[in-house]
């Protein structure tokens, strides 16, 4: 999935002391929480920007990173003030296939219907004699669980809310996959870094 | 009138379970705690779903813990400093 990892780690960890660096010189006298704040920020805005915007969750950190006016510093020295990472995916959420093709699943057409038609298939088989009720239960409650936890994996994808279930989990599995190459390079500057430093 | 109906509702559901389960399984690929296959793929569709939506929370945590210990051990955020020669041979 990722092609080079060591060179997307090297990618990242570049970008990230870029924006760390940026910092060094307009703050003298950083608070701890402050401190802390720009290295995360820094550190989800280099993973974003190694992105290159080619994926929503990549826009996503950025366009909600840009909603705090305190960030739009550093936001400018990273990424630059030419790029815009504004696409027509961030329209407010609609629920709606943008027309990439017959076949393209939106969540209306999957979750909505399909739970509320096998409720009433459940309902309408529990009368008839035909079908095993059991299994259409089975199976209306597992349909249910997996509508659940799909909701609540839209909270963990930066701008899953605005995503049908289909991009939703191919964002996903980008996502982590980038996330864990994130998570790679702090933790290696961690581990470098001496327990004590020196100023 | 009702099988008409029928029909054109499994007609797109199947279109949707299949890419789901396709998807789905490569998440599983992804995380390395689910292995064994469920009784049924959409009960293992939830489960990976849940199992996916803990992993992620954990890296973000993994983040911020890692956030709070850089914050210690930068006291500055300084180009000239010892821990910038280290940073800049992690680049190298």
């Amino acid at each position: 999935m990722m092609h080079n990892p060591s060179k997307v780690r090297q990618k990242i960890m570049k970008k990230w002391i870029m924006g760390l660096r940026s910092c060094s010189s307009s703050h003298e006298n950083l608070s701890l929480s402050e401190r802390r704040w720009i290295i995360k920020l820094s550190a989800d805005l280099a993973l974003a920007s190694v992105r290159n915007g080619s994926r929503r969750w990549s826009r996503a950190i950025i366009e909600e990173a840009s909603r705090n006016p305190d960030n739009k510093g550093l936001i400018q020295r990273m990424l630059g003030s030419g790029c815009d990472y504004r696409s027509p995916c961030l329209i407010p959420r609609e629920g709606r296939s943008d027309g990439n093709g017959a076949g393209h699943v939106t969540k209306s057409m999957w979750v909505a219907t399909s739970s509320k038609k096998i409720v009433k298939r459940c309902r309408r088989a529990r009368r008839s004699n035909g079908r095993a009720p059991r299994r259409n239960e089975a199976a209306s409650i597992a349909k249910r669980l997996v509508k659940k936890r799909t909701q609540l994996l839209k909270d963990f994808v930066p701008g899953g809310q605005d995503m049908d279930d289909v991009s939703l989990i191919e964002e996903t599995l980008d996502y982590i996959v980038w996330l864990r190459a994130q998570v790679d390079v702090m933790r290696a500057l961690a581990h470098s870094l001496p327990a004590t430093t020196s100023i | 009138m009702s099988s008409r109906s029928r029909s054109s509702r499994q007609g797109s559901s199947r279109i949707s379970d299949d890419q789901i389960v396709d998807l789905v399984s490569k998440l599983r690929s992804l995380l390395p705690e689910i292995r064994n296959g469920r009784r049924s793929d959409k009960v293992s569709a939830s489960k990976v779903l849940q199992e996916t939506c803990n992993y992620i929370r954990n890296l973000h945590q993994e983040v911020d813990d890692l956030s709070e210990r850089l914050s210690q051990l930068l006291q500055t955020i300084d180009p000239d400093s010892a821990e910038a020669s280290i940073i800049r041979s992690l680049i190298m």
